[in-house]
């Protein structure tokens, strides 16, 4: 029966490896917590995407509980999570977009700005609006300041301008209800 | 020690030697090609309490500072800054650059680091979608406020 | 309609999946036949319900409905109708979807040829291809299923394919890497089906090696189709990048080769038993870890799909409980396991437990190497990665003992083989092969040794093999002709002799390709003139390009090689509209000798173009050694022994004739 010992070896190896794949899992650097949480909303003047007049600043933020969603026409996963965003708005949520173009960028062949609008209200009147409006971040600038990695990305902003929450990637309904719901009814308040 | 117990002996001696001697090699062979991750600042500042050397073998991720891509006139070398979170260390190049290549994205280089904050790069890799940044960028940009490509201090 | 037709069928393959786990199982406990033979209808049930399923994905693609969020993201309408078809296993949902269809292909080959098997091994066989195959539907319809809908908004168009899939290689390599790695599945069952009940003998050996020989063939096929692809489509002339993915799809194919190998010891000689069924369980569970580490977005690398870590757990709950489980079966079963025959240190015995030996530590540098980084980073002690060099290293270094054994162990007997009676024929092929080499390696002018030493490895696995089959014939009677004795060798003796051609034709492509490349990356404009390896190439010009789904530029350019005028060569830059993606699309004079690979790099401020031109010699040998070991493969499964049909259940003889490995 000594022998037996030997026979586990694989075995033990293989669960060993396990172990470290356990945790690598859990270790997904898209998985992350912003250092910007329970921190103001970083500073910022920036015009409307569909009207460079208007200027908004992070006063936007203060009095009422928000969701900041990252998102741009060229990305397709935030295509996909308009139509939800737009349910949770006739729900009541608030939801500001943070509008982050490519295609004013000459590598990408360099689209103009009415182009853009155009496409905007394309895409918006195709699969629902959800947005208050869409703050337009000129140079990616904000984004950056915002710790931003891509697009979509969406953040839960409390009353007071504070950053609550950092979701990177699509909002579906699963991830609502695990991860924002909870957050977002604790600070709507009774 | 009857003959058959002895050359059974030798045999699993000599496993053992063959085995601990293939065993130094690899760790040998991993001691030489193993390279580490920095990002500008670490270079700068050190990762956890050591700079890395000159001559160091390394790899470096960080976002290319806007307006910083220098190019010869004659040939493909090529140089940009990277930033993370305030430090700008330079690399050059020498080839062609991977096709998402561009000033203010997240990019990954393997190279040597020849001066304080210079690295010479013999790979440069962009492989990412346009979706989301490589995420070894996006792990060692966690949880830092970082420079605006656009304002950082480089001129 | 179709989606939920899909969806529904694939929830009844899984009924019957369950069914098949159970009913044949429990009549093979309890010798009840008529619960046995359920194994093989059931078999093809799953399958063709499992095969209706793809269809119905298959065909939504062709029909862009977008409203299947799958089918959003991977298609698009402006994609051309075969690459919709390839498109459909270009994502996560999909791939895997074609993953189960193939292991159900699998298992329905096994309940159709397995005719010369008795029922109650096919019957134990089956329900445990079925019990691993009932967690991948789970998987599938829980965690990632492919019809599901994006109602009630959905895009009026589709995100495209990756357009690094957009390639002909692209279209066959997953489907065969997947041939093999679900292939092995067949192996591990078989291995799982003996040690349940115990008889681990020389028949189980020889039912195992037709179905290891099959999916070791394609995954040759398969991994070589991913070099061909990486070399073609990723515009950096490589043909292996050590790239984790292509990593999880070498291990099993390592494993598996060791596998054949010693299979054939235990099937002659009846030795090695437990070693040959821990092999048959390691290359299945390489093939899951390989589908882990790939789906979950573990470890970064090209072929990474959007990581999402409930997968990833499910993924992982499977390989605990599938290998786990059976490495525990293993440890419990395998004690009891004894070899009966008798060998010396010299012997075929020893060459070929030397060969598995040296292929299970490249299997484990392959491991280590693979899993390192991930290591690294989870004690804490930050990101690294592991550089080409160090696996280049560790192969060189491997290399030369693993083809000395391959050249010595064919000559060799079985049980005893005394070296004096070997030394004239392999000092000749040895010096043989050194002196080639040096008269090979003194006419290029300039000498890289490492590239010598390969040659001079591959010359002396070709001279090696010819003494083999020379030794063998020489046994035969003098009245035959050297036709007819050629003839009389059995296909697996050819196929060993093809098998191992085939490598020392790799060979010598891996050192020239290593040691004798030429490659230079320069900056043209038009008329721009260079010279390279004595070949004479001319920048003509660049041009603009518009295709269904992309737009670009194309330059022109002219190769002369002296007066003879070679071809133009056009190297493309495609920009993917939908995607937003630029894509190198390198241009390439196939060659035997040589390849002349030229591709186009970014445009440079002042108009230049960046262009990356290489010579790579004998590049071609590299894919041509493994569609010849693949063939290999081929006439080693034809061999009359491992033929379908009921077969006399003879005893294999120590017949001399036949002791092909």
């Amino acid at each position: 029966m000594k022998r037996i010992g030997l026979f586990l070896l694989p075995l033990a190896l293989f669960l060993f490896v396990t172990l470290f794949l356990l945790q690598g899992l859990y270790s997904d650097p898209r998985e992350r917590e912003s250092s910007l949480l329970e921190r103001q909303v970083p500073a910022f003047t920036l015009p409307d995407v569909m009207d460079e007049t208007t200027q908004y600043n992070a006063q936007v933020f203060q009095g009422q509980v928000t969701l900041l969603n990252v998102w741009g026409t060229w990305c397709v996963t935030c295509a996909i999570e308009l139509p939800f965003l737009t349910q949770l708005k006739e729900q009541g949520v608030r939801i500001v977009g943070l509008y982050y173009e490519q295609d004013l960028d000459p590598d990408f062949g360099g689209k103009s700005l009415p182009q853009i609008q155009q496409s905007i209200r394309d895409k918006l009147s195709q699969l629902g609006d959800p947005y208050e409006f869409n703050i337009f971040d000129v140079s990616r600038d904000y984004s950056i300041d915002l710790g931003v990695t891509g697009a979509p990305e969406t953040f839960l902003i409390d009353r007071e301008g504070r950053i609550r929450l950092h979701h990177v990637g699509d909002l579906n309904p699963r991830i609502w209800e695990q991860k924002f719901l909870p957050l977002y009814q604790e600070l709507m308040g009774p | 020690m009857n003959p058959r117990r002895k050359q059974r002996l030798m045999a699993v001696g000599g496993i053992v030697v063959v085995v601990a001697g293939a065993i130094s090699l690899m760790l040998y062979a991993l001691g030489q090609n193993i390279d580490l991750f920095y990002t500008p600042s670490e270079i700068v500042q050190g990762k956890s309490g050591q700079k890395p050397q000159i001559g160091q073998r390394l790899r470096i991720g960080g976002m290319v500072v806007e307006g910083s891509v220098r190019r010869d006139p004659d040939s493909l070398a090529v140089s940009f800054d990277l930033v993370d979170t305030g430090p700008i260390v330079t690399v050059s190049y020498q080839g062609i650059l991977p096709d998402l290549f561009r000033e203010g994205q997240g990019i990954v280089a393997t190279g040597h680091l020849v001066g304080e904050t210079q690295i010479e790069a013999q790979e440069v890799l962009a492989k990412h979608d346009e979706e989301y940044m490589p995420p070894e960028v996006a792990e060692a940009m966690k949880g830092i406020k970082h420079v605006k490509p656009s304002e950082s201090s480089y001129n | 309609m179709l989606a939920e037709l899909g969806h529904f069928s694939l929830v009844l393959a899984l009924f019957l999946s369950i069914l098949m786990a159970g009913y044949p199982l429990w009549g093979a406990t309890t010798g009840q036949s008529s619960l046995m033979a359920s194994a093989r209808p059931l078999a093809i049930g799953v399958f063709l319900f499992t095969a209706f399923s793809y269809f119905c994905l298959t065909q939504s693609f062709l029909d862009d409905d977008f409203s299947i969020a799958y089918v959003a993201h991977n298609s698009n309408s402006l994609l051309p109708w075969y690459y919709k078809i390839t498109a459909v296993w270009g994502g996560h949902e999909g791939s895997f979807l074609l993953w189960v269809l193939i292991f159900t292909a699998w298992s329905a080959a096994v309940a159709l040829f397995s005719r010369s098997i008795p029922l109650d091994m096919v019957a134990r066989v089956l329900s445990v291809l079925s019990l691993v195959g009932i967690g991948f539907y789970l998987y599938v319809l829980i965690a990632s299923n492919p019809f599901e809908r994006l109602l009630p908004f959905y895009p009026v168009d589709g995100r495209d394919l990756n357009p690094l899939l957009q390639d002909f290689g692209m279209i066959i390599h997953p489907p065969m890497l997947y041939m093999g790695y679900v292939g092995f599945s067949v192996v591990f069952a078989f291995a799982i089906a003996a040690l349940i009940n115990g008889r681990l003998d020389s028949t189980w050996a020889r039912w195992s090696r037709p179905w290891t020989l099959a999916a070791w063939v394609f995954l040759t096929l398969g991994i070589a189709l991913g070099s061909w692809w990486a070399y073609n489509e990723l515009g950096w002339g490589g043909w292996w990048f050590w790239d984790p993915v292509e990593n999880a799809s070498f291990m099993p194919w390592l494993v598996g080769t060791a596998l054949l190998h010693s299979l054939a010891v235990t099937e002659k000689r009846k030795v090695f038993k437990s070693w040959t069924v821990l092999l048959a369980i390691a290359a299945f569970s390489l093939s899951l870890l390989g589908t882990f580490l790939v789906r979950s977005g573990i470890l970064v690398s090209v072929h990474s799909f959007a990581s999402d870590p409930t997968r990833g757990l499910f993924i992982l709950g499977l390989l605990v409980v599938v290998i786990g489980g059976s490495l525990l079966l293993y440890a419990l079963r395998a004690p009891a396991l004894t070899s009966v025959g008798r060998y010396e240190v010299m012997s075929r015995e020893t060459m070929l437990m030397g060969n598995n030996i040296l292929l299970s530590a490249a299997t484990l540098v392959v491991l280590l190497g693979t899993l390192l980084p991930l290591v690294h980073k989870e004690l804490g002690l930050g990101s690294i990665s592991i550089g080409a060099p160090f696996f280049n290293q560790m192969f060189t270094w491997l290399i030369v003992p693993f083809v000395a054994l391959l050249s010595i162990g064919p000559l060799s007997r079985w049980k005893n083989q005394p070296l004096s009676a070997l030394k004239n024929q392999l000092l000749f092929a040895f010096l043989l092969a050194f002196f080639t080499t040096v008269l090979l390696g003194f006419a290029k002018d300039k000498v890289d040794y490492t590239a010598m030493l390969g040659l001079g490895l591959s010359v002396w696995v070709l001279i090696a093999t010819v003494q083999e089959v020379r030794q063998r014939i020489a046994g035969m009677s003098a009245s035959q002709g050297v036709m007819a004795k050629l003839s009389a060798l059995t296909p697996s003796h050819w196929g060993m002799v093809a098998g191992h051609l085939g490598f020392a034709m790799m060979l010598v492509g891996i050192a020239m390709v290593s040691g004798y490349s030429e490659e230079r990356d320069l900056r043209m404009s038009p008329g721009d003139q260079v010279e390279l390896a004595g070949y004479h190439i001319t920048f003509v010009g660049v041009e603009r390009l518009d295709g269904p789904n992309y737009e670009g530029h194309v330059a022109h350019l002219d190769v002369y090689e002296g007066e003879r005028h070679i071809g133009d060569l056009a190297a493309e830059k495609r920009f993917y509209t939908v995607q937003r993606t630029v894509m190198t699309e390198a241009s390439v004079d196939i060659g035997l000798t040589r390849d002349l690979y030229v591709a186009l790099g970014e445009q440079l401020p002042d108009g230049d173009w960046a262009v990356r031109a290489y010579v790579k010699p004998f590049v071609r040998w590299i894919w041509a050694g493994a569609l010849l070991m693949a063939i290999g493969g081929l006439l080693s499964m034809s061999d009359k022994r491992y033929r379908m049909a009921r077969l006399v259940e003879a005893p294999v003889s120590g017949n001399q004739q036949e002791v092909a490995v």
